[in-house]
């Protein structure tokens, strides 16, 4: 038999445009797979020359779904920059913001990127198996997810002005405190979102049996693991210290996020517009590493609302060292949710949240920042250079996509080794295929810095390099 | 009783692609009362399937891309599911799909198009533009005044 190659092009229900190449051997059996981002966007380019205080709003640009985690880190480069201590409020604020952004990209991702391959199934037909066909079999569990999205998209909305793009994070703090009305009306909220998450926990770990051979085969391998953690080790998504956790459980780096040169590499593939992130003291490609909520939930020493503690102890155990299956994403993810909600509410609930003293002003004091933040996917950073005159001369952002890119395409050449067999394409197994990134919930707008629809290809190449046989998402 | 849902949708920053949007915030001046629920944003997103729901009928106002600019296209809506692209963004027909399949029901609908003549980065709307937006503001304005439900 001839060397084959099949590509999956697009990659359905992630966000971006990518295309996945499966390489066959001789014997029909998969020897390289590669996830090919194929969208570009040169933002770090197209700032340089404006004022950094623009910075927080272009940025937030990057990218529909996140917006606001790109206006955070964003923000937090020009607190460097500004050489300024924001007001204590202000802090509180951007957390509550960040946390809803959490929890309705988590809900977005759970419910209506990947709930149909966990509900309806791997094989199921593709026709059915999208977040309408969960609507017409699962009512109650579709209203869960559209009602968790709506939440936090109005939390957004109530603190920040607007859903989509707010500008309400500024360098110094935030535009605005919060009214009681505002306040009140999340709080209230709160109750049901905590009793959906904690339905939604609670179907899944029940379902997780039936999931047995994509979690042993979904990106399951030994790697490093980074995100940001707070006092006492404890999950922290916005401030904190950088953490590198070996795939042995051992921290083997804790930093300040200024020095994060000294920690992370990049390196350049030639078949994808994606940046492949390392861990510089290993090098390529020992030094591979994931980010997001797996990460978060592995580096971290505890948890600080109590709900949330106890599933994360829960779902610590599935392993004896870091939970490795990339399929726990989903878990992991779900568990970050709840967090959210309970943290908000404590947020929420402290004596000075209506403090109106939320800005601190100052001129350019420093010729650079740095902002770090965890974003639903994982660490983001953000780092500027900018002149006398606080324009922009230089920029480097590292987006969590970009740290995940070499454990996604270790990911894929796993679960297509394990589905993919001789030279015909079926179609449940390249949605294992697709599902295993999935499970990462990449951005392909904010890593490559498109316009946001994510279309998939498969190819399958012979030895020759012949497109044999391909399929397209529509 | 159900009210009139209104939701006017585009990117004010691609110039004339804001119409809709600029038509939402001019109504939200005109039209003030329980029985109007006007929205403007940036895209349909899928959660909006819960307010289509609770309306007694929704109007849509987005740009179009073809048409001549100047005036204003009514195009009736009926449900219909958009599959796989159903995520973050949705068209109104997968919407009305979505707020039956999930909360039983889905209003009268109808979109209203208004074509633009410069999609590029201005802020600001074209001329033609800016006087199809007054005659479709002035047409609903006097139309649901009369006609909407009252909540």
């Amino acid at each position: 038999m001839a060397q084959k190659k099949i590509v999956i092009d697009p990659v359905t229900r992630i966000e971006g445009h990518s295309k996945i190449s499966i390489h066959l051997d001789e014997q029909g059996h998969v020897e390289e797979a590669y996830f090919h981002v194929t969208q570009f966007r040169g933002f770090e380019k197209f700032c340089e020359g404006r004022p950094f205080y623009e910075m927080p709003s272009l940025m937030a640009r990057i990218c529909g779904i996140c917006p606001v985690s790109h206006l955070i880190a964003s923000a937090k480069a020009c607190d460097q920059i500004l050489a300024v201590a924001i007001p204590p409020n202000a802090a509180r604020l951007r957390k509550v913001l960040n946390l809803a952004q959490i929890v309705q990209s988590h809900a977005l991702s759970f419910f209506y990127l990947s709930s149909p391959d966990l509900l309806m199934g791997m094989d199921s037909d593709p026709a059915a198996r999208n977040v309408l066909g969960v609507a017409a079999a699962y009512p109650a569990m579709a209203r869960d997810g559209v009602r968790l999205r709506q939440f936090g998209q109005s939390t957004i909305e109530s603190l920040a002005g607007k859903r989509i793009h707010p500008a309400w994070v500024v360098p110094g703090g935030v535009s605005s405190p919060l009214t009681a009305e505002s306040r009140d009306r999340i709080l209230a909220q709160l109750p049901e979102m905590l009793t959906i998450a904690t339905r939604t926990l609670d179907w899944f770990k029940s379902e997780m049996e039936k999931f047995r051979e994509e979690i042993r085969s979904f990106a399951n391998f030994p790697t490093l693991f980074m995100a940001l953690v707070g006092e006492n080790g404890g999950l922290e998504h916005y401030d904190g210290q950088m953490r590198f956790l070996d795939s042995g459980g051992k921290v083997i780096a804790d930093y300040p996020g200024s020095s994060y040169a000294a920690h992370i590499a990049e390196i350049a593939h030639p078949w994808s517009y994606l940046k492949t992130s390392f861990y510089k003291p290993m090098g390529y490609p020992d030094g591979v590493y994931r980010v997001g909520p797996l990460a978060r939930l592995n580096v971290i020493d505890s948890v600080d609302t109590p709900r949330a503690s106890q599933e994360w102890a829960e779902f610590r155990e599935l392993d004896r060292g870091p939970v490795l299956s990339s399929f726990y994403y989903h878990y992991a993810r779900l568990v970050e949710i709840l967090y959210g909600l309970e943290k908000m509410e404590q947020l929420l609930s402290e004596d000075d949240i209506l403090d109106p003293l939320v800005r601190a002003h100052a001129r350019v004091n420093n010729g650079e920042g740095i902002g770090v933040s965890e974003a639903p996917r994982g660490t983001l950073l953000h780092h500027y250079k900018v002149d006398r005159d606080g324009l922009i001369t230089w920029s480097n952002l590292i987006i969590a996509t970009g740290h995940n890119n070499a454990a996604m395409n270790r990911g894929v050449l796993q679960v297509a080794r394990h589905f993919v067999h001789g030279n015909r394409l079926e179609e449940g197994m390249l949605n294992r295929v697709e599902a295993v990134i999935r499970s990462f919930d990449p951005c392909l707008s904010c890593s490559t810095h498109a316009d946001g629809r994510l279309a998939l290809e498969v190819e399958l190449r012979n030895a020759r390099g012949e497109v044999v046989d391909s399929c397209r998402t529509r | 009783m159900p009210h009139t849902l209104i939701l006017g949708y585009g990117n004010t920053l691609r110039g004339d692609d804001g119409a809709g949007r600029a038509v939402a915030q001019r109504l939200r001046e005109a039209l003030i009362g329980p029985g109007f629920e006007i929205l403007s944003l940036h895209q349909l997103t899928p959660e909006l399937a819960q307010n289509l729901s609770q309306a007694g009928q929704a109007i849509f106002i987005d740009a179009s891309a073809s048409g001549r600019p100047g005036r204003y296209m009514r195009v009736p809506l009926h449900a219909a599911p958009a599959c796989a692209q159903f995520t973050h963004q949705a068209t109104p027909e997968a919407l009305l799909a979505a707020a039956r399949a999930l909360y039983g029901r889905s209003p009268e609908a109808t979109l209203y198009l208004i074509p633009g003549q410069d999609f590029e980065t201005p802020d600001s709307l074209s001329k033609p533009v800016r006087l199809a937006v007054d005659q479709l503001v002035s047409h609903l304005t006097e139309s649901l005044r009369t006609a909407a439900p009252q909540r």
